[in-house]
């Protein structure tokens, strides 16, 4: 035992994962066709190419939706320990929040909530 | 109660507040003038500098995570310091830009980060301090907004930062494992060696390495400095390095303590192939910001050599080295952000000549390199010999040896520049450029903080004497 159980497991696993690539190489046969770049039963076929232009306010949508599911998911175990800790708990909160709808005020005045 | 709290987290605290000031301009003007909050914010981060000095207890705050003591303070102090010279610098560029109330926001959070990180008594609390610190630097190097390259350093910051954080948080989880704890305090009590706990430090060892840059996870540097903006870079070069290597040597020599003998090897091999690497991969660089990309590469090959010495000199020695390192860096990387900012020029050729028009600029750079190389009279020597001072207090005579030779081959590179600005002549040299007030105070204090600082032998006692080692 020691370190060089260490180098065996590390040489173990590269043996694996590059055998099983190269025996991939070796054995399979491989055809291209067209009918094999489709999706299989899960989902729509694709129409278009996927490399056009798309806005990028679906992303400002979703970080804004972050703020507020943080906030969500911070307060359940808060509000589970406030009538334990008291006081120093709800100020606590209030800073938390604050600092959160500071965030959210900054969203707004740049305009991240406006669909364009 | 709050003054138990409020007290050793002042300064954390200080940098919130200036965050939220500017947040709450942002937010709630219609109107402002961006000369005027540049000057309002400098002059906060002086008060920020200043507050740092007041005296401080010991403290360990919210059971283990958070500890400071005089050593930490005087260590964010010189952070505080190397973010008001670099705000300082960032004047010239940000007066022309449409967010700089947002590059501040960001940088101050990156700082917020790493107080914490440094102060960080718990494995948790260093990974957080670290990716607060680690996330706005992104956006902050993707801040030239024009500009493509900017985005592309941007990327690969996060592409590699997200990488290193995996190493790291991977070593961390099997660090537990072979633990059963995360706090700095209990884990030294339960390392004896074993070759899983080695791994689990060989992963941290690598996260570590990604963020300042040690060879073999060194190759984001380049990229990313000569993409971001040069204001950006300068922070990056220094404070952010400086902060890991802060947290790197204490997490070393208190809580990794019964591995010395390992890590001690370790760093050897590494210090040896960054030095030499960013050495050999600096010589041929032509655009500035690369060159002194691989220089910093280089000055962390010294600073680890430091480390190996493993005793009191060793802290002491890579604290000063950093103190010193803040003012030549920032001095270097102040003349590139001027003449970048005003003309969009980087290359060493373009340099050719500048001293017969701007003789203070040319001044400037030229202490700042004789002292990032190590030249005698300026701060840079005295930083360079007590890193190898304390390298050598092991007795690795051989490894100091390469360490005084890759000295002389950086000697080259740094002096090819200065010779191009004093010798050498172009057809169109860069003409006569006014240089405002700020960034005159910030080359005021780099020089002075290079030509005094090694004179003054009490920063490095004061520093000795709080250090550790072992």
């Amino acid at each position: 035992m020691g370190s060089s159980s260490l180098i065996v497991l590390f040489f173990a696993g590269v043996a694996f994962a590059a055998g099983g690539i190269a025996a991939a190489r070796f054995f399979v046969k491989g055809t291209k066709n067209r009918q094999k770049g489709e999706a299989y039963e899960c989902g729509i076929p694709t129409s278009g190419t996927p490399w056009n232009q798309f806005s990028i306010g679906y992303y400002l949508y979703a970080l804004i939706f972050l703020i507020f599911d943080v906030e969500l998911v911070f307060m359940y175990p808060w509000a589970v320990a406030v009538r334990r800790i008291g006081m120093p708990a709800l100020v606590e909160i209030v800073i938390f929040l604050f600092i959160l709808f500071m965030g959210f005020l900054y969203a707004h005045k740049k305009g991240a909530l406006k669909w364009m | 109660m709050w003054t138990g709290i409020m007290v050793p987290l002042r300064q954390e605290l200080m940098v919130t507040l200036i965050l939220f000031l500017l947040l709450f301009i942002k937010v709630g003007a219609s109107e402002y003038r961006t000369g005027t909050i540049l000057r309002l914010v400098n002059i906060l981060l002086l008060a920020n500098l200043v507050l740092g000095f007041f005296p401080c207890p010991d403290a360990t705050l919210f059971n283990g995570m958070f500890h400071t003591g005089r050593l930490i303070v005087l260590e964010k102090n010189i952070l505080n310091l190397g973010t008001l010279i670099v705000s300082l610098l960032a004047y010239d560029w940000l007066k022309e830009h449409r967010q700089a109330l947002e590059f501040y926001m960001l940088l101050l959070a990156t700082l917020t980060g790493f107080f914490f990180m440094i102060s960080s008594g718990n494995l948790l609390m260093f990974y957080l301090g670290l990716e607060l610190s680690t996330i706005p630097l992104t956006a902050l190097s993707g801040f030239d907004l024009e500009k493509k390259q900017s985005s592309e350093a941007a990327l690969k910051f996060i592409i590699s930062s997200a990488f290193s954080s995996a190493l790291l948080l991977f070593g961390i989880s099997l660090l537990y494992g072979a633990t059963g704890s995360l706090g700095f305090d209990a884990i030294p009590r339960r390392l004896d060696g074993s070759a899983f706990q080695l791994f689990a430090f060989i992963l941290l060892l690598s996260g570590f390495a990604f963020k300042i840059s040690v060879v073999p996870f060194h190759l984001w540097t380049a990229d990313v400095y000569e993409g971001s903006p040069v204001a950006v870079t300068a922070y990056l070069s220094v404070i952010s390095k400086g902060a890991v290597f802060f947290i790197f040597i204490q997490a070393l020599y208190t809580v990794f303590r019964p591995l010395a003998g390992n890590w001690n090897r370790m760093l050897i091999l590494l210090s040896v192939l960054t030095m030499l690497t960013g050495n050999l991969f600096a010589l041929r660089q032509n655009n500035l910001k690369r060159l002194l990309a691989f220089s910093s590469i280089t000055q962390s090959g010294f600073i680890l050599a430091g480390i190996t010495g493993s005793s009191r000199a060793g802290d002491a020695s890579v604290i000063y080295f950093i103190l010193i390192y803040i003012f030549s860096n920032l001095g270097a990387f102040g003349v590139v952000s001027l003449i970048s900012a005003q003309t969009g020029r980087e290359n060493i050729d373009d340099y050719k000549g500048l001293y017969a028009a701007n003789p203070l600029l040319s001044w400037v750079m030229a202490i700042s390199l004789f002292s990032l190389a190590g030249i005698p009279p300026t701060a840079g020597f005295f930083g360079k010999f007590f890193l190898l001072m304390a390298g050598a207090g092991r007795g690795n005579y051989v490894f100091i040896g390469i360490a005084a030779l890759n000295m002389v081959i950086a000697l080259y590179y740094y002096l090819r520049v200065i010779k191009a600005i004093f010798m050498d002549s172009q057809p169109q040299p860069i003409g006569k450029l006014k240089i405002p007030l700020l960034p005159n105070i910030a080359f005021g204090l780099c020089v002075a903080g290079i030509l005094v600082t090694g004179v003054m032998g009490w920063v490095y006692d004061y520093i000795y004497s709080l250090s550790i080692g072992f």
